[in-house]
């Protein structure tokens, strides 16, 4: 406790935020803050219960959706949605200085300073602040050095346009970020407002100090920013459509199948024809939660078959083609 | 499996005996005996011990909310055995009996609790359970039947029955709920193979007891089997509603195994009427009915009124068409008001049950399935009735002598007596083949 509790004293004097000078992050505001940025978690939510696909879109229509389902699509939407506003990060790579390290969540200390990891070689992501990969920029800080020699971010000015920063979630989700520019600033005039926005990019900033240290004030002089935006081919995700449902058979008036087991699905379309090779139409809709049946009183003189539909709106290839044995 | 062995020995024991000569005094065939109703009460018992063993057992490894509700029905329906077994073997034996028997549903709980525990040594400890029940309830069919019911076949009878129920069981555990539907089928007929097994039994031990009638007459047989068709579409029908209220994963799958029931009964049918009937009766089954229950599912979870009231109503018309049908097919025998009145009964029992349950009335809605389950039982005895009195010829041969006949004094004439039991075997021969083809086809499905 003791070792911890030295650490971070002579550490924290490192990464002094200008923000206390300035204002920025006194810890009323920053709990007001955090409200309002709770607030606007829930808007979120609420947006994606009435996101056209679950409610007023032709799908809506077509296929009923339980109260239970669309809980669940909202959930699973929302972690959509969450992974695009980014990923809670667990573990940095910086390949072109050698940095593989942990990540540690910090938070706002009671001075309004921006809290640093515990350990000299672990890295600390600005936990109130943007999430990798959304929507702001995200802040990572390091140390530069311990009291007795180089820590985890001593190379970081060796960083330059184009290196990589790998940064990785706890279900090993990565989003890699491409070095923009460096700049060190000065400790008390530090753009804290830049740094650490959330309205716009998808960026990552990382800081540890750099140099002459104070010794008056425990602290270096400057503190070194690198700029990092995200690499974007990650943001490219091909959409497949779901699968095709099986076992498709036609008994008396029932054509029946097996239902497509995913949490995606809202239903089935069943086309009909009464040539194997001939023109199918849409003859009925089947919700997911309903028996996995369609009635025909005339099934013995038609070919069906079934498609299942996401909820994106996206059909799969048909079935194999079935008739009365 | 087992299903031929059962059947095989007792058929070929009844083409071993010609009938006798005098045809013209042999009463009717009829599905209405002392014999047949000691059956038919065993294959109502037996089976839902069966049913509600599974449902009691799933339920509970689920933590259901009904679960303590399936597991009562399933104590009351050992307790229903009682009465029956003290009607032929007295109050002492029926005490055993009841003793033997309630312990066993004790075991199912074992078994839970150690499926949800993953305790292989609990598991192992409660096999070992089953198999002393095996043993000792085996032991006491063939002392009361007086070695009627060879302990050798009661054994096996038993164990194959539970190591069912446990196969049920382990694959709903992992997931499996295609292999738990099919196993449950399968499981659910044998309870109708052990039914038929001890009932001959006891008939045999006591043929005056029941006025000296067959409980393994193709018209007893008739009546069992639809017996079993009617039982097991109320079980699947109830089950199969909770499954979809619940958006359970297997749902599915009972209407997988619902759909199979439906090709058993259509080939049933088309044993009885032909394939052109059996096709009618399979679309009547299906539309307004198998369809309409699992409408009134999805109308109660979309909280959909109206359609709700609109499944409600081609309940109505299907239990018109196939009153209809039945009226038809057996040429009034049934008569199909008659039908229709009983159609409609049956689906008020269905609903009942289904709507007992989403109230969360657990009790009363097991009580609901209890009745429903039971009701299927009159269907046997009824349409069976109708199909018999209308096709005496089909189900002819139920009356047949305990001893052979004395057809010769011992003058010398190999030819009389060889004649006379060529004879008679022929219309033996072919009315039983006519029964094996049925049999085969409505059991072996």
């Amino acid at each position: 406790m003791k070792k911890i509790i030295f650490l971070s004293i002579s550490s924290l004097l490192c990464f002094v935020l200008a923000a206390y000078n300035y204002g920025i992050f006194p810890s009323q505001a920053s709990s007001l803050q955090e409200k309002s940025k709770g607030e606007r978690i829930e808007s979120n939510l609420e947006n994606a219960t009435q996101t056209p696909d679950t409610t007023k879109s032709p799908l809506a229509k077509e296929f009923t959706l339980l109260k239970s389902e669309v809980k669940k699509l909202t959930e699973a939407q929302a972690k959509e949605s969450a992974e695009m506003r980014g990923i809670v990060p667990v573990r940095i790579e910086i390949p072109a200085i050698n940095v593989k390290a942990p990540i540690e969540q910090v938070g706002i200390l009671e001075n309004g300073q921006m809290g640093v990891p515990e350990d000299t070689n672990s890295v600390g992501w600005f936990e109130p602040g943007a999430k990798p990969g959304g929507r702001g920029s995200s802040v990572l800080a390091g140390h530069v050095d311990s009291k007795t020699g180089p820590a985890i971010f001593f190379d970081l000015k060796k960083l330059k346009q184009g290196d990589e920063i790998i940064i990785t979630d706890k279900n090993g989700a990565a989003l890699t970020f491409v070095v923009n520019k460096q700049k060190s600033y000065q400790r008390n005039s530090a753009p804290i407002n830049e740094i650490f926005q959330t309205t716009s990019g998808q960026n990552l900033n990382l800081i540890t100090c750099s140099g002459v240290f104070d010794r008056t004030e425990g602290t270096h002089e400057e503190r070194l920013v690198v700029f990092a935006e995200l690499k974007k081919e990650n943001l490219e995700k091909p959409v497949t459509p779901p699968e095709a449902p099986e076992n498709v058979e036609v008994n008396g008036s029932f054509v029946t199948w097996h239902a497509v087991r995913k949490d995606n699905i809202v239903g089935y379309r069943i086309y009909r024809s009464e040539q194997k090779d001939g023109k199918f139409e849409q003859v009925g809709s089947i919700s997911a939660h309903e028996r996995k049946n369609f009635t025909d009183e005339n099934a013995e003189s038609y070919y069906y078959y079934v498609t299942s539909i996401d909820t994106l709106g996206k059909e799969s290839k048909p079935s194999s083609i079935a008739k009365v044995k | 499996m087992n299903l031929k062995k059962l059947i095989v020995p007792a058929l070929s024991v009844s083409l071993l005996i010609p009938t006798a000569g005098n045809v013209q005094a042999a009463e009717k065939p009829t599905v209405n005996t002392p014999a047949s109703q000691l059956r038919a009460d065993l294959d109502y018992l037996l089976s839902e011990h069966f049913v509600l063993a599974v449902t009691a057992m799933t339920k509970s490894y689920d933590g259901a909310k009904d679960a303590e509700a399936a597991n009562k029905a399933l104590d009351q329906n050992a307790l229903d055995m009682t009465p029956a077994i003290a009607s032929v073997y007295g109050e002492e034996g029926a005490a055993e009996f009841e003793r033997i028997f309630r312990e066993h549903n004790n075991y199912t709980d074992d078994l839970v609790n150690a499926a949800k525990e993953k305790d292989e040594n609990a598991r192992a400890d409660a096999e070992k359970e089953v198999a002393e029940f095996v043993e000792e309830f085996s032991t006491f069919l063939s002392t009361a039947t007086e070695g009627k019911l060879p302990k050798e076949a009661a054994t096996e009878a038993v164990k194959v029955h539970e190591a069912q129920v446990l196969e049920v069981f382990d694959n709903y555990v992992e997931g499996d709920y295609k292999e738990a539907n099919e196993t449950f089928r399968e499981g659910y007929k044998h309870m109708y193979v052990i039914s038929d097994a001890l009932s001959g039994a006891i008939t045999t031990q006591m043929p005056e007891k029941f006025e000296n009638t067959k409980s393994d007459t193709p018209a007893a047989d008739l009546r069992s089997a639809l017996n079993s068709l009617a039982a097991e579409h109320f079980a699947l029908a109830a089950t199969g509603m909770q499954k979809g209220f619940d958006q359970k994963k297997d749902y599915d799958f009972v209407s997988w195994a619902e759909d199979a029931h439906t090709s058993d009964f259509k080939a049933a049918i088309a044993s009885i009427y032909g394939e052109e009937g059996a096709a009618q009766f399979e679309k009547v089954w299906q539309g307004n009915h198998i369809n309409a229950q699992s409408e009134i599912v999805a109308a109660t979870l979309e909280g959909d009124e109206a359609k709700a009231k609109e499944a409600k109503a081609k309940l109505d018309q299907f239990a018109m068409d196939f009153g209809a049908f039945l009226g038809a097919a057996t040429a009034e025998n049934l008569p199909a008001a008659d039908a229709e009145k009983a159609i409609k009964a049956h689906e008020d029992l269905v609903r009942q049950t289904f709507d007992q349950y989403v109230a969360g009335d657990y009790d009363a809605s097991y009580a609901s399935f209890r009745e429903g389950y039971k009701y299927m039982f009159g269907v046997g005895q009824a349409l069976g009735g109708a199909i018999v009195t209308q096709m005496p010829d089909k189900f002819a041969g139920s009356e047949m002598p305990s001893d052979m006949p004395k057809t010769g004094f011992g003058g010398a004439s190999e030819s009389t007596s060889a004649s006379a039991i060529a004879l008679t075997g022929l219309g033996s021969l072919l009315a039983m083949s006519a029964l094996f083809l049925f049999r085969r086809k409505s059991t072996n499905q």
